[in-house]
């Protein structure tokens, strides 16, 4: 890796001390915390959104045809390849060497890949067409 | 009654690439390959190149013009990528067995002693499947009642579609047709020299050598042989290890696609591989007392004037402090560097590793300053770690001129927020 303006820092030659105040709810003296034994770990995005960490891959979109699904340009799904891919679900589909982002539908016992914007035609899977589900979207990261 | 031993060897397939098309559809059927070593030459191919006759470490301008005549794709080896594609299958591997043993990146070992006996092929194919659905990389799984046969049964099971890619060897019969087929150098750990030996004797299939008597093996070879020969007969001598070993020696080189001409240049690669290599030793908590430097010309170049040269220096107590070791090299480096060579490849070595002694337990020689030179290594190895390569000794330069731009390197997709896969919404 090439940094553009590295910055150089030299050893210190002064002895560098500071202090930080420690806070801990465990006081010698006072009154201890009424919160103590209510103490729970902080909120993770990950227990909501990855359910299956070895099976969850992050990929970002590009184009518009899923708007109706509400996944625009540029935002990021996430993607768990544990799940099945059953009617209804907007998955990942290798279609014609192409990653794209349809939903998941069977209409007369046949796949159909279905768009979530008019200007786009759906895709009727066809036995000897190229298509592989790769997985199913989960969720879509948005920035607003 | 204790139940039969069983044990599985999961083997990725042509793994490398694998995981270079896993978010590439349209490279699936085309050939493949992922270069090593600055790009030089062939350390993975896909079916489709195999095909091609590209050989395991073929060096790309040897088949320079196949590659281009066939639009075969390389790739420089992304390891971010493998690493984390190999975390995901070995992670998904353990929930199938109560104890495994990570292998090497691509193949890990699965105790189903008691798991699965009534139907070993069927377990093997859920874990087949599990893998290509949840993460996208094909497997091959090999069964069998020792880690040699699981080997051999693998190595069948990549070698004949008809398998499926899961082989069974728990039945003796089956076992005996498998190793009447086989060329005594498919065996694990029986490697060109020693194969040559047992042709001599005759012994050129597995079968032939199976039915060797392990205690004249013994003496006319080794122990290890005579292990193998019992672990083909189904008498399992190789434990299942849960844990890696630490390791003995770290090594670090690097060949350079532009020779280096100058000592400083030598200088700053040598001191970036005793970074490399430090930070290693601290990994696994070990110091080193002895550190050789090598440097030397290409020898596949014989026009040009040739040298090389290696020179080790004992450290007074070990160490594990990447300045230390720095300064070490430069010293050794300063006493071998020879003006008016273009060296092509450098490294360093690390010996004598032992554990760390326990915080606060110094003995009488300590240098004093050891528990602060400690705690500065520890703080480094800190911020590296969350913000990759964010920090390097000074002595390592500034522009890292030495190092090699891979050509072929594809993105880090699942280790870097703006690497990501792009998806079509068209």
């Amino acid at each position: 890796m090439v940094y553009p303006n590295p910055q150089i820092f030299y050893p210190c030659e002064l002895p560098l001390k500071v202090s930080i105040p420690l806070f801990s709810g465990k006081v010698a003296a006072g009154f201890p915390s009424p919160a103590d034994d209510f103490v729970e770990k902080s909120l993770d995005l990950n227990e909501l959104m990855v359910k299956h960490p070895a099976a969850t891959f992050f990929v970002r979109t590009e184009g518009d045809s899923m708007i109706g699904a509400g996944i625009h340009p540029n935002d990021i799904l996430v993607v768990d390849r544990s799940l099945r891919p059953t009617s209804g679900k907007v998955v990942i589909c290798a279609l014609n060497g192409e990653l794209t982002v349809k939903r998941l539908k069977t209409k007369k016992g046949r796949m159909v890949l279905t768009a979530e914007n008019s200007d786009y035609k759906d895709i009727v899977i066809n036995p000897d067409m190229d298509a592989v589900i790769w997985g199913v979207v989960t969720h879509v990261i948005h920035v607003l | 009654m204790m139940p039969q031993p069983l044990i599985a060897l999961v083997d990725c397939n042509a793994f490398y690439v694998s995981c270079e098309c896993l978010f590439r559809p349209d490279l699936w059927d085309k050939p493949v390959g992922v270069l090593s070593n600055n790009d030089g030459c062939f350390i993975a191919r896909n079916k489709a190149l195999k095909a091609l006759g590209v050989k395991m470490g073929t060096p790309l301008f040897q088949v320079a013009d196949l590659v281009k005549q066939h639009h075969v794709h390389l790739f420089s080896a992304n390891f971010p990528l493998y690493a984390n594609l190999s975390s995901r299958i070995m992670s998904l591997l353990e929930t199938f067995t109560p104890s495994a043993e990570i292998y090497s990146i691509d193949e890990a070992f699965l105790d189903l002693t008691g798991i699965c006996e009534q139907d070993p092929i069927s377990y093997g194919i859920s874990i087949k499947q599990a893998i290509q659905q949840n993460i996208g990389i094909p497997v091959c799984v090999g069964i069998g009642p020792t880690k040699t046969l699981a080997k051999l049964a693998n190595f069948a099971a990549k070698k004949w579609p008809k398998t499926n890619g899961v082989v069974d060897l728990s039945c003796p019969e089956r076992r005996e047709r498998l190793m009447r087929r086989l060329p005594v150098n498919e065996v694990w750990g029986i490697g060109s020299k020693l194969n040559q030996q047992l042709s001599q004797l005759g012994i050129t299939t597995v079968w032939a050598l199976a039915q060797q008597p392990t205690q004249r093996m013994q003496l006319q070879f080794s122990v290890v042989l005579a292990r193998t020969i019992m672990e083909l007969n189904g008498i399992s001598c190789l434990e299942l290890a849960e844990i890696a070993p630490d390791k003995q020696e770290i090594m670090c080189s690097r060949s350079f696609k532009q020779p280096l001409n100058n000592l400083m240049k030598l200088s700053e690669a040598l001191a970036e591989f005793c970074s490399r290599a430090a930070e290693k030793l601290r990994a696994q908590d070990s110091t080193a007392d002895r550190l050789t430097v090598f440097i030397r010309t290409n020898p596949f170049n014989p026009q040009e004037p040739q040298y090389q040269r290696s020179a080790t220096l004992k450290l007074a107590t070990g160490t594990q402090d990447t300045r230390r070791l720095i300064n070490a090299a430069k010293q050794l480096l300063q006493g071998i560097y020879k003006e008016g060579y273009r060296y092509q490849k450098c490294g360093i070595q690390l010996n004598g590793l032992h554990p760390n002694s326990m915080p606060g337990q110094t003995d009488l020689f300590a240098n004093p300053k050891s528990s602060k030179e400690r705690e500065l290594m520890a703080c480094f190895d800190k911020i590296n770690h969350r913000f990759p390569k964010s920090i390097s000794i000074a002595a390592t330069g500034l522009n890292k001129s030495w190092q090699f731009q891979p050509e072929h390197m594809s993105k880090r997709y699942t280790t870097h927020w703006n690497e990501l896969a792009i998806v079509k919404c068209s």
